[in-house]
C-alpha cells in the first residue's frame, strides 16, 4: 500500500536527494502529485501510466498520491519518473520494498517503457552517490562522470522490473571510465602582429585580470579571445568535473570524456539577465557565468548587452559566485571567471588614424553605456589596431601557446606560493608587502595622480598588473618603473564624461 | 526726449536682447537715437523704422520692462560690461567694420584689446600635434606681447588659450576669448574652468546677451568677430569644409592676413589648412612667422621656453624615427627594431614627460 523509494533533482548546478513517497488506497481512482511538484513533473503521470501499460504492468484502479519529500523547494524535472513507477510498483505488491531498498532511481520514461536520459544526469547521480543508482543505459556516459560506486545502467522498465523480483540478472551494459583529456584550442601562433594584445593576454592569463579589448572591427578581438583559454593552466581533475557537473545541469550533451582546457563560453549580446547569471522560475539553471567558471567569459561587442546584464556582472566577478535568492530558497553557484570584453573604440569603428568622425560628445556617450564601476573591474584595458600588410603577410610565426602557457603556469605557482592568492586579487595591504615599488615607479604614479589622469582605484590595478608583468619577466623585489610605464600603457584612459577619466 | 529711468547700457542690451533680432536690426536700431528713446518707441508700438517686417514689429511690441530688468540684473550679476560702439574700451579695430555688433558683453579686462592681436583658430577635433602646436604658438605669441584671440571651442582654441594662459611671465599678454553664447553660458560645458580664468585674467567677448544659448546661427556670427578681431589670423588645423574656414572667409573679406599651419597629406584635419596654402596663404611653421607678419622684431620670441624635460640622447633618438605621423605600438615597435615591451615602456616615460601623446591607441611625437 506504502512504498518509499530514492530519487533525485536538480537545484542549479547541484542534485538534491529526495524520497518520493507512493501510496495506493482505497477511494475513487485518481492520481496526485503532492510536495511542491513542478510543471514537468505533473506531466510525470501520463508518461508513467504509458510506460507501464507498455511494459504489461497493471495501473492500479484505486487512489493514488505520490509524495515529493525533501527541502522546501520547488521540485520536479522528468528525473522523478522511473521512480514513481517504481513506487507504484512497491506500493501495489508488483515489487517488494526490501528490492528497492540502498537504491535509487534516475531516470525519465518513455511512453514504450524505455529509460531515457534527463537534463543534469552527472549531479543528479552524484547526489545520490551512496547508493546503488539506477539509469538509463543510453545516459551511462554522462551518469559515470558522477564517479559513483556502483552504477547499473538498464534498458527498458521492464527489464528493470525482471531485475529487482530477482529473475533476472542487471543486464551488461559497459559503464566507462571517466577520463579526462586535453581539448584543441586554437593555437597563438596564428595571430599575426598585435605584440601588445598578445602580451596583455598573457598577463591576463597569468594574473587573472579582467580584459577590455577596444579596436576597429578586424582588429582580431576576437580571434585573441578565443586563444585565451588556452593561455591558462590545465584544469586540475576535480576542477575538469566540476566544470562537467555544472555542463551536465545546464543539459548540455556530454559523455564520459571531460576536457581539462580551460572553458571558454562566449554568449550572444542578446542574452538575457537569467542566461547571463542563472536562475528560472522551475529550477535554477546554471548562467553563462557559472559554465565559464575556472575559464573564460568572453563579451563581443559589449555595447550592445544590456545594461543591466553587464551591470550583473559586477558582483559575481568581485566574490567569484553567484548568489541567487528567490522567495522560496537561495543557492550559490561558482563564476570564478576571467572576463573579455571587445568593443569598438567609437561609435564609427573607424580604424585608420585620426580619421574618426566622432565627436568627443559621441564617443563619451558610447563609453557611459559602461557604467563606471563595470569599467573599473578591468585590470587591462587594451587598445588594438588592424595589423598592418607587412604584419598579416609575414610568414615567420608568432610565439604558440604553449610556451606562454609555460610562462604563466609558472607565474600562477609562485603567486600561490607567495600569496596564495592570484595577483588581481592582492588586497591594498597585501600589494605593499608582495608588491612595493622603487622610488621613481612611484613618481611616475604620483605625476598620474596629480594630473587626475589614474584614479585610486587605478592606482592599485596598475600595481597589479605591474606585479604581473613582473612575476613574467622574472623580476623579483620591488617593481621597476619599466614595469609600471608598461602597465599605464596596458590601461587606456576612458573619458566618460566632461572631466571624468576612468 | 523722455528722462530715461536707467542706464543707457541696459537699454542697449534689452535691444540686443529682443526677439527676431539680426546684427543689422540692432545697428539700425543702436544707430536711430539714444537706446532709452528706442526703447520707448518700441514699447509704445512705433514703427519707426523702414524695411522691417510687420511680423518682426509685433514681436518687439510685445515684450516689456521685465525684459529690460533682467538683462540687466543678469549684466550686473556676473559683471558684464554692455559696450556700444560710442563706448571708450569698444575694440577699435571693430569701430570700423561694416558688420561691427552695435552691442558688445564683455567679461574681463578691455585694455587687451589695445595690444596687437593674432587669431588662433582650428578644428575641434584636431590631432594631438595639432593642440600641441596651437599650445606652443598661443605661449610664445603671449609671452612676445601679442594678444591671442579665439574662440574657446574644444580643440585648437581651447588649447591656443591654455597655452596663454600657461605663459605666466611678466609681459605675457592674456587672452582675448569671442564666444557665441551668453557669457554666463559656458559651452562646452567641460571649459568652465578655462572659461572663467580667461574672465579674470583676460577678456571674454560675446555679441549674445547674458543667457542666450549656443544656437547654432550664432557660431558664423562669432567668427565675424575673431576675424575682425584679429591682425593675422592662423589656422592650425582645418577640414576643408570646418567651421574654421568660415572664419577664414571673413577674414579674407576684411583684409586680414590668414596664415596656415602645414600639415601631412592625406590627413584629414589638415586638408583646410593645406588648401589655403596652395592658394597663396603664408606658412606658419614657427611664432618668428607670425611675428614676421605683424612686423614685431621677432628677436624677443626666444623668452619663452620649452619646460619640459630634456631628453635623453637615446630618447631624441627614438623621438625623431617615432616621427610626427601617429604611428600604433607596434609599427613604433618595427620602426625602431626594439620589442614591444621595450617601446611601452619608451613611450611611457616619453608620455610623461610630455614628448608624446596617445590618442585611441595611435601615438604621436610632439615636436614643436
Amino acid at each position: 500500500m506504502f512504498a518509499a523509494v530514492t530519487s533525485s533533482t536538480l537545484l542549479a548546478t547541484m542534485g538534491s536527494l529526495i524520497v518520493v513517497e507512493a501510496h495506493v488506497g482505497q477511494g475513487i481512482p485518481a492520481f496526485t502529485v503532492v510536495g511542491l511538484p513542478d510543471e514537468g513533473c505533473r506531466e510525470s503521470r501520463d508518461r508513467v501510466r504509458a510506460a507501464m501499460l507498455s511494459s504489461d504492468l497493471a495501473w492500479p484502479t484505486k487512489r493514488v498520491t505520490i509524495n515529493l519529500a525533501g527541502s522546501g523547494e520547488r521540485r520536479g524535472g522528468a528525473g522523478l519518473d522511473l521512480a514513481i513507477a517504481v513506487g507504484l510498483l512497491v506500493a501495489t505488491g508488483v515489487l517488494s520494498q526490501e528490492a528497492v531498498e540502498g537504491k535509487a532511481f534516475v531516470a525519465e520514461l518513455g511512453l514504450d517503457g524505455s529509460l531515457r536520459p534527463t537534463p543534469g544526469m552527472a549531479p543528479l547521480v552524484s547526489a545520490v552517490g551512496d547508493h546503488e543508482v539506477v539509469v538509463a543505459a543510453t545516459a551511462v556516459g554522462e551518469a559515470s562522470l558522477a564517479r559513483v560506486p556502483r552504477l547499473r545502467p538498464v534498458h527498458t522498465l521492464k527489464q528493470l522490473v525482471e531485475v529487482l523480483r530477482a529473475e533476472e540478472a542487471w543486464p551488461h551494459v559497459a559503464v566507462p571510465e571517466p577520463q579526462v583529456v586535453m581539448d584543441e584550442i586554437a593555437d597563438m601562433a596564428d595571430v599575426r602582429g598585435q605584440e601588445m594584445a598578445r602580451l596583455s593576454l598573457e598577463v591576463a592569463a597569468a594574473g587573472f585580470h579582467h580584459v577590455l579589448l577596444m579596436g576597429p572591427p578586424g582588429a582580431g578581438k576576437s580571434m585573441l579571445a578565443r586563444r585565451l583559454p588556452g593561455l591558462l593552466p590545465r584544469l586540475t581533475d576535480e576542477q575538469a568535473f566540476r566544470v562537467a557537473m555544472a555542463r551536465s545541469a545546464a543539459g548540455m550533451p556530454m559523455s564520459a570524456v571531460v576536457t581539462s582546457s580551460a572553458p571558454y563560453r562566449a554568449p550572444h549580446h542578446t542574452v538575457s539577465m537569467i542566461g547571463m547569471v542563472g536562475g528560472g522560475s522551475s529550477h535554477l539553471r546554471p548562467g553563462e557565468l557559472t559554465l565559464a567558471s575556472d575559464g573564460v567569459l568572453f563579451l563581443d561587442e559589449m555595447g550592445e548587452f544590456a545594461p543591466t546584464v553587464l551591470d550583473a556582472l559586477r558582483q559575481p566577478l568581485e566574490e567569484g559566485v553567484v548568489r541567487l535568492s528567490r522567495a522560496n530558497g537561495s543557492v550559490t553557484m561558482p563564476a570564478r571567471c576571467l572576463l573579455v570584453a571587445a568593443t569598438n573604440p567609437c561609435p564609427c569603428g573607424v580604424s585608420s588614424p585620426l580619421a574618426c568622425t566622432c565627436t568627443p560628445i559621441a564617443k563619451q556617450r558610447y563609453l557611459r553605456r559602461f557604467s563606471g564601476p563595470l569599467l573599473d573591474r578591468f585590470d587591462l584595458r587594451v587598445e588594438l589596431q588592424r595589423p598592418s600588410t607587412t604584419e598579416l603577410t609575414s610568414k615567420s610565426k608568432s610565439e604558440c601557446s604553449a610556451a606562454i602557457a609555460e610562462r604563466v603556469q609558472r607565474v600562477h605557482e609562485m603567486c600561490m606560493a607567495r600569496q596564495g592568492c592570484v595577483n588581481s586579487s592582492l588586497s591594498a595591504d597585501a600589494l605593499e608587502e608582495v608588491a612595493p615599488l622603487e622610488d621613481d615607479a612611484l613618481n611616475v604614479l604620483r605625476v598620474r595622480l596629480d594630473e587626475g589622469r589614474l584614479t585610486g582605484r587605478g592606482y592599485h590595478r596598475v600595481r597589479r598588473v605591474a606585479r604581473t608583468l613582473a612575476d613574467l619577466h622574472c623580476s623579483e623585489g620591488p617593481i621597476g618603473s619599466e614595469w609600471v610605464h608598461l602597465a599605464l600603457s596596458m590601461r587606456a584612459t576612458l573619458q566618460t564624461g566632461h572631466g571624468e577619466m576612468r | 526726449m523722455t528722462s530715461s529711468q536707467y542706464p543707457q547700457w541696459s537699454y542697449a542690451a534689452a535691444l540686443a536682447s529682443l526677439p527676431l533680432l539680426t546684427h543689422r536690426r540692432l545697428r539700425w536700431l543702436i544707430d536711430a537715437g539714444a537706446p532709452s528713446d528706442i526703447w520707448q518707441q518700441i514699447r509704445g508700438g512705433h514703427r519707426f523704422l523702414n524695411g522691417i517686417d510687420d511680423a518682426v514689429w509685433r514681436a518687439w511690441s510685445a515684450v516689456d520692462d521685465s525684459l529690460l530688468v533682467t538683462v540687466a540684473e543678469r549684466c550686473i550679476d556676473k559683471k558684464i560690461e554692455v559696450l556700444m560702439r560710442s563706448s571708450p574700451s569698444y575694440p577699435a579695430s571693430l569701430i570700423g567694420d561694416p558688420e561691427a555688433p552695435a552691442v558688445l558683453f564683455v567679461r574681463g579686462n578691455t585694455d587687451i584689446f589695445r595690444h596687437r592681436r593674432v587669431g588662433i583658430i582650428g578644428t575641434r577635433a584636431a590631432t594631438a600635434r595639432g593642440k600641441h602646436f596651437a599650445h606652443t604658438l598661443g605661449a610664445q605669441l603671449s609671452t612676445t606681447g601679442v594678444a591671442v584671440v579665439s574662440g574657446l571651442a574644444r580643440g585648437i582654441d581651447v588649447e591656443s588659450h591654455l597655452g596663454v594662459l600657461s605663459a605666466r611671465g611678466e609681459t605675457s599678454v592674456p587672452p582675448i576669448a569671442v564666444v557665441a553664447s551668453g557669457l554666463d553660458v559656458v559651452y562646452p560645458r567641460e571649459h568652465s574652468r578655462i572659461w572663467e580664468e580667461v574672465a579674470t585674467r583676460g577678456v571674454l567677448v560675446s555679441e549674445a546677451p547674458p543667457g542666450m544659448h549656443p544656437e547654432p546661427f550664432r557660431f558664423p556670427m562669432r567668427n565675424r568677430i575673431i576675424a575682425a578681431l584679429s591682425e593675422v589670423l592662423v589656422v592650425v588645423e582645418s577640414r576643408s569644409t570646418g567651421g574654421s574656414m568660415s572664419t577664414v572667409r571673413e577674414a579674407m573679406k576684411r583684409d586680414v592676413a590668414v596664415m596656415a599651419v602645414p600639415g601631412s597629406p592625406g590627413l584629414r584635419q589638415s586638408e583646410g589648412t593645406n588648401d589655403l596654402l596652395r592658394d597663396g596663404c603664408a606658412p606658419v611653421t614657427c611664432v618668428e612667422d607670425v611675428l614676421l607678419a605683424l612686423d614685431l622684431d621677432h628677436r624677443h620670441a626666444q623668452q619663452w621656453c620649452d619646460t619640459r624635460e630634456v631628453l635623453a640622447p637615446e630618447e631624441l633618438a627614438f623621438l625623431q624615427v617615432v616621427g610626427r605621423g601617429p604611428h600604433s605600438m607596434e609599427e613604433i615597435a618595427v620602426l625602431t627594431a626594439n620589442n614591444v615591451v621595450a617601446t611601452a615602456v619608451f613611450l611611457g616615460r616619453l608620455e610623461a614627460k610630455g614628448w608624446v601623446a596617445n590618442t585611441d591607441g595611435w601615438w604621436e611625437a610632439l615636436m614643436a
